[in-house]
């Protein structure tokens, strides 16, 4: 099965192309600090540059697999847009994922794992895993919440010291070192999603029945707003 | 050739198939009905509903036409300008689905695509226009003259300094109570009203800036509507209570009056300076009434293409595509779509 998978639930772009031999190819776009990110820009062409360096064409691929976030909003919609226009076009199937996981699965440890990701405004989409279980379902939250989230979960915790991943630990690493939580160094790469772990657990996924649709975790303001004025 | 187009500039999710001889097949328009309890668009809220609808709009419109994806040679959408956000929803389905099939692509202009509109071949009763005209699109996201000089592109030669005209009914159906969208209640309210009850600032004059910002204005061909949104403030202000529903009909026609005196007098001195003697009118604000009594008075020859072909639609931006440059695959994949202005180069 031939796998293309994208995700641009942070700031980079990132694609990944599973060939038939299972070997992953990886073509990315990670921003430097103030710049803009490319999803519009960079995406379908970062994705064409692996097709024919893999000698590929886009009616060979099997399967779309798109990350669903949770991330920034305009970014996801671009990723899994592009994803349904793809699937549609070319009669592939479209599998979505969760960035948060992929993340996770990227840093590849038997200790638990804390997937972060920059939500803005001053709070981290939070997760937490210990291989394919799911200690922590996917939130929003503040910084200074991370060590109650953590210690509500204490029992799964223990053993191996956890481990965070993501440029939302890197960005809030004193609230999880606080939390007794192990943030690799700033530059390491299992702060990015990679190819790799998009194309293996998107290969792996069993096709749902559900629409393939960004993961928000967080409702547009104007109807927090006009529910609030409600009451 | 037969022609995939999308658009999705504002909050209808829009996909039609058009031939290459201007022959809608078909024209799919799904209206985003989430916005009224907040009393206008919501950015966010679009950009959601787009991507929950933009497959299914796909595959309706294609089935209405009766092709399948192995018949499309061309696919478009509306690059901008709009909210970015719903933009970028139908600009990254449609460059996906052009890219699966490497096919070439059209970027458009949403203006462009209202004056393409006119392109598009509808039968006897909307005869195809042939450029030179001079084409009014008023609607709620915007107001502009365009001097149509051939079927490629147009010359903006007036536009609105503030609100839309669109913009403008909406606003004056909320300060006399009436729900979103407000056009069409505002125009029901009117019907029954005296349009010279109340009067409003004269037509070309601008409440704000100098005398010479005022004189540069009365001169050009551009377009104000807050001051008449202010004086509809104050004129209820001076009102009671039951006054104020006495009277609503009588201000709503006098507003909606002020508003369309407006449209006409810059229409009319752009016809004169022109030396055009054909107008075409598109957009959501085509769909009044009273715009529409009034027009046929102007002494131009007017078209109006069918409503469903004024308000947004794909149709018009497939129209649009027939005459905008085509990108062969790859060079169209890093496209990305503008909010405002004109396109980038
Ligand atoms: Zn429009």
């Amino acid at each position: 099965m031939i796998v293309l998978a994208i995700d641009t639930a942070t700031p980079a772009t990132v694609v990944g192309l599973q060939g038939a031999d299972g070997d992953v190819l990886e073509a990315r776009d990670d921003p430097g600090a103030g710049e803009r990110p490319g999803h519009s820009t960079r995406l379908l062409p970062l994705a064409a540059e692996l097709l024919s360096r893999a000698g590929l064409s886009w009616r060979q691929v099997d399967r779309v697999v798109v990350g669903v976030g949770p991330g920034t909003f305009t970014g996801l919609r671009v990723g899994v847009a592009t994803a349904h226009g793809l699937a549609q076009s070319s009669g592939a199937e479209l599998v979505g994922i969760s960035s948060l996981r992929s993340l996770a699965l990227g840093a590849d440890s038997d200790a638990p794992v804390l997937a972060a990701i920059d939500a803005r405004r001053g709070e981290v989409f939070l997760s937490g895993y210990q291989r394919e279980m799911e200690l922590l379902s996917p939130r929003a939250l503040a910084p200074a919440a991370v060590s109650d989230a953590l210690s509500a979960k204490a029992a799964a915790l223990t053993g191996e010291r956890p481990l965070a991943v993501g440029d939302g630990a890197v960005l809030y690493r004193w609230a999880f070192e606080g939390a007794g939580v192990q943030v690799p160094d700033d530059g390491s790469p299992l702060h990015r999603i990679s190819a790799s772990a998009l194309c293996e657990l998107g290969g792996r996924a069993v096709l749902g029945g559900d629409p393939v649709l960004p993961d928000y975790l967080r409702r547009p303001d104007a109807a927090i707003a006009l529910e609030g004025a409600v009451g | 050739m037969t022609i995939l187009a999308v658009e999705s500039s504002c909050d209808d999710t829009c996909v039609a198939v058009v031939d290459e001889d201007g022959q809608v097949r078909s024209n799919v328009i799904s209206s985003q009905r989430a916005h009224d309890r907040f009393g206008g668009v919501v950015p966010e809220i679009a950009a959601r509903h787009h991507l929950e609808l933009i497959d299914v709009v796909v595959a309706r419109a294609l089935e209405e036409a009766g092709v399948d994806f192995d018949q499309v040679e061309l696919v478009a959408a509306t690059q901008g300008p709009g909210l970015i956000g719903a933009l970028l929803v139908g600009l990254s389905a449609a460059k996906g689905i052009a890219a699966a099939r490497e096919l070439p692509f059209a970027a458009v202009d949403h203006i462009q695509g209202h004056v393409a509109a006119n392109f598009l071949k509808l039968g006897p009763a909307h005869p195809v226009l042939e450029p030179p005209f001079l084409c009014l699109i008023a609607s709620g996201g915007h107001t502009l003259l365009a001097h149509v000089r051939e079927r490629h592109g147009f010359e903006r030669i007036g536009t609105t300094l503030d609100d839309a005209a669109g913009e403008a009914f909406d606003k004056g159906a909320r300060m006399l109570g009436l729900g979103y969208p407000g056009g069409p209640a505002l125009e029901r309210l009117a019907s029954g009203g005296d349009p010279e009850a109340f009067e409003f600032p004269a037509s070309g004059s601008r409440s704000r800036g100098g005398r010479g910002a005022t004189r540069d204005f009365a001169q050009s061909l551009d377009f104000s509507f807050s001051g008449l949104k202010t004086s509809l403030l104050y004129r209820t202000r001076e009102l009671d209570k039951p006054e104020r529903t006495d009277r609503a009909a009588d201000l709503a026609a006098s507003y909606q009056s002020a508003i369309v005196d407006h449209l006409l007098l810059r229409c009319e001195q752009a016809l004169e300076r022109t030396g055009l003697d054909r107008l075409a009118v598109g957009g959501g604000v085509a769909a009044n009434g009273e715009l529409r009594r009034r027009l046929s008075a102007l002494g131009a020859q007017v078209h109006v293409p069918p409503m469903e072909l004024c308000t947004d639609n794909a149709a018009m931006i497939a129209s649009a595509a027939r005459y905008a440059p085509r990108l062969a695959y790859p060079e169209y994949l890093g496209l990305d779509a503008y909010a405002t202005g004109e396109r980038p180069l």
